[in-house]
């Protein structure tokens, strides 16, 4: 992005489009949330007792994995500023990893709740679980594929301390699954 | 940026963190333990969208509507928990 391109969109990392795209899953995710809170209001102690079977030991590892991650993908971002590529693709690839690895624990969570025979339908408490962390879930992997474009065409070189507006947007996405997921673990592992 | 900078942070995420499943995992309930963890949220929020998303470069506007949004989002929350 021009530094022309730059002001217009009052500094903003990366790709305008993406801050649109941003600002619309914010506010979609904040319905939801503050949703679960109301149902809840209206039937605490099934909302208790059913938060009491999350494992939240899990939800904290992966609060802890997404916040890792997005410092990872800072330190990417600040990397290619210094035309550092193979740094960028270093720090973005192991964002990459740590995506991985929040995707392989909520599955292991997903597969001990729908073992246990609990479903959307069950209450509304795993309505919401489900429904929310599911659809968390699907922002992380699409950060990833994101996150791997980005990584490919940084290992060839592709972007550098004046072009990487490209490594600026997926950054501010893979942030905003960060943002949110730093709601969503204290709101329905924690509160009660 | 200097790379202790974000680092730092990063250390601060992680202790909030703790501190919010600490809470958790102790008998810790009622308002208290609710407004002390929506407090962390926020706090984490902040720290995520100025210090590595950037916005602290970026016209005050996108800052206040990140903050608005804790602020709204977690106000909205903390109301409902009120009402049981």
């Amino acid at each position: 992005m021009t530094a022309e391109a730059k002001n217009q969109h009052e500094g903003l990392p990366g790709d305008f489009a993406i801050w649109i795209f941003i600002l619309a899953e914010m506010l979609a995710f904040g319905v939801l949330f503050v949703a679960y809170a109301f149902a809840r209001a209206h039937d605490v102690a099934l909302f208790n007792a059913s938060q009491e079977t999350l494992n939240r030991t899990s939800g904290a590892i992966n609060t802890l994995v997404l916040i890792t991650s997005s410092y990872f993908v800072a330190r990417g971002v600040d990397a290619i500023k210094r035309d550092l590529s193979r740094d960028c693709a270093w720090w973005l690839g192991a964002t990459w990893l740590l995506g991985a690895v929040f995707i392989a624990i909520k599955s292991a969570e997903f597969h001990e709740k729908f073992s246990a025979g609990i479903t959307l339908s069950t209450n509304s408490f795993y309505m919401f679980y489900l429904a929310l962390t599911f659809f968390h879930f699907m922002h992380v992997l699409m950060g990833m594929i994101i996150l791997a474009v980005v990584i490919v065409k940084a290992r060839r070189g592709g972007y550098g301390s004046r072009d990487h507006a490209g490594v600026e947007t997926a950054a501010s996405f893979w942030h905003m699954v960060d943002l949110l997921w730093i709601i969503l673990f204290p709101l329905i592992y924690v509160i009660r | 940026m200097n790379a202790n900078f974000p680092t730092l942070i990063w250390l601060a995420l992680v202790a909030l963190t703790l501190t919010t499943y600490a809470i958790g995992a102790s008998d810790m309930t009622g308002s208290g333990a609710m407004l002390t963890v929506l407090f962390i949220a926020l706090v984490k929020g902040q720290m995520v969208a100025n210090y590595f998303m950037g916005l602290r470069h970026v016209a005050p506007g996108w800052r206040l509507l990140i903050l608005g949004w804790f602020l709204i989002v977690g106000g909205l929350i903390a109301l409902a928990y009120k009402l049981t």
